[in-house]
């Protein structure tokens, strides 16, 4: 059996709300509420950024990890906001973390799907004898210019995993991938914050990339939405996850414990598997999970994955670290986010 | 039997048109000048500054020096941050006792006001460790937390502090040459601005500029001729670790402790024995933490002695305490400070302080601090 | 240019004390800061006692609504440290957060 072994996430205290920002500009705070679904996103300190909340998911990860540390011979980093454009976010992770030297480390970009791609390759890894465990971490501090659509949702975040074949919490079932050039969200080199193609982004991006994945991963299991318990998809914002699983043909009910972009915003590479987190607060031994990531540029992830239970042994509680939040105001905003 | 035998002090404050060797310049050549010597009486010049080296680039202070005597004679750059005046008063007078029939020249100063408060903050901030520096300890910051935890365990508040800084202001207020020479209120204090919780603008010596220099000498001849002279009854000095994160206590300097033991004992005299002390009041807090550890009050008892104003002049008290207005009013330009304080007792002793004059003074004592206690020097002086 | 074989250095002091746990003994909070932590000010600034009874002085995170703080228990977390140019390597330290 191959899987998750043990699992962290971090989120940042402080939060923003939708109005806050609406109100900076002019616009009508319940119309933009309707259209995006999100109330509020969490938003990192002037002193965090995508490594210092890496490593505070990884720490949480590792405090659950039973083996020996030098076993890890694989950290894989995945984010859209690394803190170099070159040097390794991962290395520096890695050194933190105390895990030693003998290790391939490798900083992996894709929009939104940065690390759910490093999950695929960390198991194959793995699958072919190259190292017992893998971490792979999802970290972002998303930006967005200001005055823009993403202004409302980017958001900050974490989540780490260690992957393996000993003591696996969550086992993976099965995954695929599906990938196209498909420009809906860029940015490039030296520019700071992204672009995108408005509506582009929805029905040729996000929707036929997980779509395309889901289907061809639920065939080939021989599945469908009915013998999953939980679905739990990307969410740049709170609607597409749920258009996304309805024409999936899942049910509210299968889904809504992964809607937390609701009040989280979207934390990019973190965001799908922030998710995952959530659900796994609730998940019992035996359930499946479907999960499709889903990153601008543009590609989709697809996992089936199955709890076993070990999860009673190393269930995090992701629900009680919600609690702990504090609103900030827009120019706080902008001082956390760098941009006065 | 070593002696000072003149001071001369520029007045500290905003001094916008002298540099950091203006101020030098000037100091020696008034010293002299007043004192009625001649640069070719002087075997040695002892120069504490702190801050050029690292503020203007300016190192190697000692050559400066020479263009400006146009001599050739040993002068050594004493640097320990805020007691590099003090620091280098103990070396002259070991260099004395090493040499007979010397006179030498102890000058410190020191020029801020060419610099914002944020590249002068980062500079004092030198003087503590790597690692406090890194996590943004700031030099008021050091004395903040050493404040609070006093404020916290002998339960006193800001107000106890503040009655250091009503007290030398009135001082100060004496004082030609002091910074600040404006009376202030127990409500000024209170009222002013934090700079580092529970340490207020108000508790704080000022960012001055500034320049004070002393002969000393054991010259019999030369002795025998001057009219204005103390002995050196002591100076000694101590070092503990440069992180207040290292020492073993919070609420008290080591170094003081050791070094004023040491001083008393070989000046032979005790704290009874003391009629005017300049003690180094960096920030309020310092005040009563420097009282406490040269052992004229108990520990914990500062925070309570300082509201009585006993070492205020006027009010009959035994001891009188920073009447040159302290760091605190007379201004800490930082190399000039440790020199400027055994200057005042030098005045007082001699009797020369007029209209701050402590009456009947015999024996002063001088302690200038470096860091948040990373060094101590304590002198003694005896008309 | 802060020297990248100071941070170097420094990075593996850094990992020995992160996780740890300690009290706090007493506090500041800086309001006038050095150039490279002025955007950060005005800040807390914590001298702690750590578990294996080291002291350490960090800057203390999230505890703009705390009152009274001496005495509550805390841990050393991974956070950008100052304030450097953007050509700069960053100098990441430790800071403290308050735990239950």
């Amino acid at each position: 059996m191959i899987g998750i072994v043990s699992y962290g996430f971090y989120l940042p205290k402080y939060r923003i709300k939708t109005e806050e920002i609406a109100n900076q500009w002019g616009k009508n705070p319940e119309e933009i509420k309707k259209s995006l679904l999100i109330k509020e996103k969490a938003v990192s300190s002037f002193d965090e950024d995508s490594l210092t909340m890496a490593y505070e998911a990884s720490s949480m990860a590792l405090s659950n990890f039973n083996d020996e540390l030098s076993k890890i011979k694989i950290v894989f980093f995945g984010s859209e906001t690394p803190v170099y454009a070159v040097n390794p976010t991962s290395t520096i992770l890695a050194e933190f973390l105390g895990i030693e030297k003998n290790y391939l480390a490798l900083d992996h970009q894709f929009a939104c799907k940065a690390a759910t791609g490093a999950m695929i390759s960390a198991l194959g890894l793995i699958k072919s004898g190259f190292s017992e465990y893998a971490l792979v971490c999802a970290s972002d501090k998303a930006t967005a210019k200001t005055h823009d659509a993403l202004e409302y949702t980017a958001a900050s975040g974490a989540v780490s995993l260690i992957l393996g074949k000993k003591d696996v919490l969550l086992e993976v079932v099965d995954y695929t991938s599906y990938s196209s050039d498909t420009p809906d969200f860029w940015r490039r080199e030296g520019i700071r914050f992204p672009s995108h193609g408005g509506r582009f982004t929805g029905k040729p991006s996000y929707f036929t990339h997980i779509i395309s994945a889901s289907k061809k991963l639920l065939e080939k299991n021989k599945m469908t939405v009915k013998d999953i318990n939980y679905g739990v998809f990307h969410m740049p914002n709170g609607k597409f996850p749920q258009e996304v699983a309805k024409v999936l043909g899942f049910s509210e009910y299968q889904i809504k414990d992964s809607l937390v972009v609701f009040f989280l915003g979207n934390s990019y590479s973190a965001s799908a598997l922030m998710g995952l987190m959530a659900v796994l607060d609730k998940a019992k031994a035996g359930d499946l999970i479907f999960f499709a990531s889903y990153g601008s540029g543009a590609g989709s992830d697809a996992f089936i994955f199955k709890v076993t239970q070990e999860i009673e042994k190393k269930r995090q509680n992701f629900s009680k670290i919600l609690t702990n939040k504090k609103y900030i105001d827009y120019a706080t905003y902008l001082k956390f986010m760098k941009i006065i | 039997m070593i002696s000072v035998i003149g001071f001369y002090q520029t007045k500290f404050g905003e001094l916008w048109e002298k540099s950091l060797f203006d101020l030098v310049e000037e100091t020696i050549s008034f010293i002299l000048r007043e004192n009625q010597l001649s640069i070719e009486e002087i075997d040695a010049i002892f120069f504490g500054n702190m801050l050029s080296g690292v503020l203007e680039n300016n190192l190697h202070s000692a050559a400066k020096i020479a263009e400006i005597i146009k001599k050739n004679i040993p002068i050594f750059r004493i640097e320990s941050a805020c007691a590099s005046g003090g620091v280098a008063f103990y070396l002259a007078k070991q260099y004395l006792e090493a040499n007979s029939n010397k006179t030498v020249l102890v000058i410190g100063a020191e020029k801020m006001t060419d610099f914002s408060p944020e590249e002068i903050t980062q500079a004092l901030a030198g003087a503590a460790s790597g690692d406090e520096q890194e996590v943004g300890l700031t030099f008021p910051g050091a004395y903040a937390l050493m404040a609070n935890f006093y404020l916290q365990k002998y339960h006193y508040s800001e107000r106890n502090l503040a009655y250091v800084a009503v007290k030398n202001h009135f001082h100060g207020s004496l004082n030609k040459k002091a910074h600040f020479q404006k009376k202030i209120t127990l409500d000024d204090v209170l009222k002013s601005a934090y700079v580092a919780y529970p340490i207020k603008v108000l508790d704080s010596s000022s960012i001055s500029d500034g320049a004070a220099g002393l002969i000393l000498t054991n010259d019999r001849d030369l002795l025998k001729k001057t009219k204005y002279q103390v002995k050196v009854l002591a100076s000694e000095m101590a070092t503990d670790s440069i992180s207040l994160m290292e020492r073993e206590k919070i609420d008290e300097i080591k170094a003081t402790k050791i070094a004023a033991k040491k001083a008393f004992f070989s000046a032979k005299v005790d704290q009874k024995d003391i009629q005017v002390a300049e003690v180094h009041d960096c920030f309020t807090i310092a005040e009563i933490l420097a009282m406490e550890d040269l052992g004229f009050w108990k520990k914990g008892e500062g925070g309570k002695r300082v509201k009585d104003q006993e070492t205020m002049l006027g009010n009959g008290g035994k001891l009188i305490v920073n009447s040159s207005g302290g760091l605190k009013a007379a201004g800490h330009p930082v190399g000039a400070t440790g020199v400027k304080q055994i200057g005042e007792i030098y005045l007082q002793l001699t009797n020369q302080a007029v209209n701050r004059q402590v009456k009947n003074a015999r024996f002063g004592l001088a302690h200038n601090i470096g860091g948040s206690g990373g060094t101590a020097v304590v002198t003694i002086l005896a008309s | 240019m802060v020297s990248p074989v100071k941070i170097w250095r420094r990075q593996k002091k850094i990992r020995q004390i992160l996780g740890k746990k300690g009290k706090i003994i007493t506090l500041t909070k800086v309001y006038v800061a050095g150039s490279d932590f002025k955007k950060y000010a005005p800040y807390y600034l914590v001298l702690v006692e750590l578990e294996d009874k080291k002291k350490i002085i960090a800057q203390l995170v999230e505890s703009e609504d705390d009152k009274d703080l001496f005495g509550k228990k805390v841990k050393v977390i991974l956070r950008r440290i100052r304030e450097i140019s953007e050509e700069d390597v960053i100098p990441y330290g430790i800071k403290v957060k308050i735990i239950e």
